[in-house]
């Protein structure tokens, strides 16, 4: 019963949305049938939100009550979860005038501002650190061992150098028109090509994998099989 | 040749019916301007189904080496003589992304490796949906090799919901628990580097495997072992050796040679100049 | 260990240092070159410029706080050229994470710059979950998906969505984003309504993108903040993004360095390795 019913509702859905291509959506019942689909698992994602807040409390909770090493960075975790999440839900009708505009996730409120002045410097300093990364990662494993990898290094140095206005002007003094070719016949061309071979062969195994699913017979997903 | 004769004949009757001077009919509810992509989906549901049905009558599947996935069994002994832990990140993308349901069933064979050699086992999730299947999976497999009681609830946490926010939480973990052995399967994005390039400062042995593209670049330079694109989609298949999955691999494989015989002809046609109606045939509505 | 082999297991701390140099310098001693445009960027910026007036299209902020960096530029100079055009803009976003708050930050800001009204000129729809459902259903009906607006104001109360009911009363479709979404616009937005989609990815996602440019179901492309620096370029407002290409250039300059010192330490170390043994 635990896997048989998972794998009957996946099948339906599965064939619903698979046929709901080959058909009208306006007027038809399985046209229908599809976007009901898609509104329950809208719903069913917003709901998911819940259990994920349970499990950031449940699990940085646990570490302060055992104070766990470092156990002061997970109560400022819960502390940074309740601060966004209780201003952001907090109806308006419920607060005075002159504290209305802190409440929701308007320009001024609470939730904008430790998402503007907070969150966002925090994710652009982590990405930003990948400009590190790539240089130091690029000095140990860029080695040119065999002809493809030096062939691959030698490509990898034209486009970094396509790629930027100081870089594009070094290469017209070698040629007028070599930015030009880079674009035509790497990026365009070498480049167009693989990214398509690879596409193609990620899409279909996706695709087989999904019949797998769809069919039941692929059922390790579910801890089964 | 059936299929491609089947396509060629009815777009010529629908193309001829549209030429004819009649008043529109009436929409009808199928959709036949798309029937080009359901024989495609028959005929590659219908290789799938073959060479699965094959692989019941037991005849013998060959599938080339994947090193990565073979590696995986000896990371994790590593991990276990190292007696430090194994990190398994099923990628960041949620649980309707197929790469994420690829990457929680490779975690159901990693973890009863784990569950085996009693290896600790951490997997964090960037979404409340895998974390409910990620623990379930889990679970099932610590279930299936008899070590229920070595299962922690814990094992598979909700880290983050904010892509480098949960870079960060996993940074930390390596920083901190120094696994020795990481293994990424799944959807990654601009944290791939960040996450590899960690792991190899904290020396522990990496294998990934993602079908998006431009992250692979970075799992090659920072990973020891990477699988790309449709491997790791192979990879449950791979890992299980049962011949229900090895099939569905030999199957989506004959598709891959339907295709590769279509483009050639497109490009001989098209250097003919007389591709026209051949390339109609592939357009979708 | 001899020297090349030690040059060729340098310590990374200092290549995050020569980086951090090379970063600096261009911030300390700001150089422009001039920025050439690729044929993908002049498509996107041709078909924008060939919109009727009035026309309405949809920009997307699909993207995360982390690569505003590349993505914002994009989005600047996109609505430098949407309301210099008086086209009408239609924003919304798949990303939770702050889609929202920049759509209308950014919005608002340009909308003071260029005297636009909300309601009349833009309108910003906000997020919704479930991008798949959200991407289909516009195709039918805009008020469906999103009965109101970001800020909670109901479609029926914003004069432009009365006239805007779903993809037909739009004339293009400008994503920007730092996210694989970009796939599902062109393989469910383009592909089944035939709506023309141009898109501003980052540097790392714009060699995929060829592959969508060159049949057709990419209408232009910006790829990273070369290709955001281009579109300034076009319209005629260096920015943020043209200032950035004097780091990028002198850290690829580094990069490349690095790699062939790399390179020179591993071959050179090895064979001083050789001759010794």
């Amino acid at each position: 019963m635990r896997t048989t019913v998972p794998l009957v509702i996946g099948f339906i859905a599965g064939v619903i949305m698979l046929l709901s291509f080959f058909f009208r959506t306006e007027g038809t019942l399985i046209g229908t049938a599809s976007e009901e689909l898609l509104i329950w698992s809208s719903i069913i994602a917003g709901f998911s939100f819940l259990l994920g807040a349970a499990s950031i409390i449940r699990v940085n909770w646990r570490q302060i009550s055992l104070r766990k090493p470092g156990w002061i960075y997970n109560l400022l975790t819960v502390i940074a979860v309740f601060a966004m999440m209780i201003p952001a839900l907090t109806p308006k009708g419920w607060l005075p005038e002159s504290l209305v505009s802190l409440a929701g996730r308007d320009t001024g409120s609470i939730y904008d501002w430790f998402f503007t002045y907070v969150a966002t410097p925090m994710s652009q300093t982590m990405f930003a650190v990948l400009a590190f990364y790539i240089a130091s990662a690029a000095y140990r494993a860029f080695r040119a061992r065999s002809a493809e990898a030096t062939l691959l290094l030698i490509t990898a140095a034209l486009v970094m150098l396509w790629r930027v206005p100081m870089g594009e002007a070094f290469l017209r003094t070698l040629n007028q028109h070599l930015p030009e070719w880079i674009n035509t016949y790497v990026m365009s061309g070498i480049n167009l090509s693989v990214q398509r071979g690879i596409v193609i062969g990620a899409a279909l195994g996706a695709a087989s994998f999904s019949l797998r699913i769809l069919l039941g017979i692929e059922r390790t997903y579910m801890g089964r099989g | 040749m059936v299929a491609l004769s089947a396509v060629a004949w009815l777009t010529i009757c629908s193309s001829s019916l549209r030429a004819r001077d009649q008043p529109p009919a009436p929409q009808s509810a199928f959709r036949f301007d798309r029937i080009n992509a359901l024989v495609a989906m028959i005929v590659f549901g219908g290789a799938v189904l073959l060479y699965t049905r094959w692989a019941k009558q037991g005849k013998p599947l060959y599938i080339r080496k994947l090193a990565g996935l073979d590696a995986i069994e000896e990371a994790v002994g590593r991990a276990t003589e190292m007696g430090k832990p194994v990190l398994f990140i099923p990628g960041i993308q949620e649980l309707d992304e197929i790469e994420t349901i690829a990457g929680v069933s490779i975690l159901g064979r990693v973890a009863r490796i784990t569950a085996q050699y009693e290896t600790p086992l951490i997997v964090p999730v960037r979404y409340p949906l895998v974390l409910a299947a990620g623990q379930e999976v889990v679970e099932q497999a610590y279930r299936k090799m008899g070590r229920i009681d070595s299962y922690d609830k814990d094992t598979v946490r909700y880290v983050a919901g904010d892509q480098m926010a949960f870079a960060a939480t996993v940074n930390g973990m390596l920083m901190r628990d120094r696994p020795a052995a990481n293994i990424y399967m799944g959807a990654f994005f601009a944290e791939s580097l960040v996450i590899a390039e960690t792991g190899n400062a904290a020396g522990s042995i990496q294998i990934a495997g993602t079908a998006q593209p431009e992250q692979l670049p970075f799992f090659i330079a920072a990973c020891d072992y990477t699988l790309m694109g449709e491997e790791l989609y192979a990879a449950s298949a791979y890992l299980s050796h049962e011949p229900l999955l090895l099939g569905g691999l030999k199957g989506q494989d004959l598709f891959k040679v339907l295709l590769v015989i279509i483009i050639i002809l497109g490009i001989i046609l098209m250097l003919l100049g007389a591709a026209e109606t051949y390339l109609s045939w592939f357009k979708i509505a | 260990m001899n020297a090349w082999t030690k040059i060729s297991q340098l310590d990374r701390r200092w290549v995050y240092l020569a980086v951090w140099i090379a970063v600096i310098i261009p911030l300390v001693f700001p150089a422009r070159f001039p920025i050439s445009i690729t044929p993908e960027a002049r498509q996107l910026y041709n078909a924008v410029e060939a919109l009727p007036e009035s026309s309405v299209v949809l920009l997307t902020f699909d993207v995360y706080p982390n690569a505003l960096a590349e993505t914002e530029p994009m989005a600047r100079a996109a609505l430098h050229h949407l309301f210099r055009k008086n086209i009408k803009v239609v924003t919304l976003t798949t990303i939770p994470l702050g889609g929202p708050s920049i759509a209308e930050r950014v919005t608002r800001e340009f909308a003071t710059l260029y005297h636009k009204t909300y309601g009349v000129d833009f309108v910003n729809l906000g997020y919704k979950p479930n991008y798949a459902s959200v991407l289909k259903g516009l195709s039918t009906s805009i008020e469906a998906i999103y009965p109101t607006d970001n800020s909670g104001t109901p479609l029926k109360q914003l004069p432009l969505m009365q006239k805007v009911k779903s993809y037909a009363d739009m004339k293009f479709i400008f994503v920007v984003t730092d996210n694989g979404i970009i796939d599902y616009w062109i393989s469910i937005v383009n592909a089944q309504y035939n709506i023309p989609v141009g898109a501003g990815v980052t540097a790392v996602m714009a060699p995929k993108q060829y592959a969508y440019v060159g049949s057709g179901q990419l209408t232009g492309l910006l790829g990273g903040m070369k290709g955001a620096a281009e579109y300034e370029e076009l319209v005629g407002k260096p920015a943020l993004a043209t200032t950035g290409m004097g780091i990028q250039s002198l850290v690829h300059f580094l990069l490349i360095a690095l790699i062939g010192l790399g390179n020179l330490g591993y071959f050179l170390g090895r064979r001083r390795k050789e001759g010794t043994a």
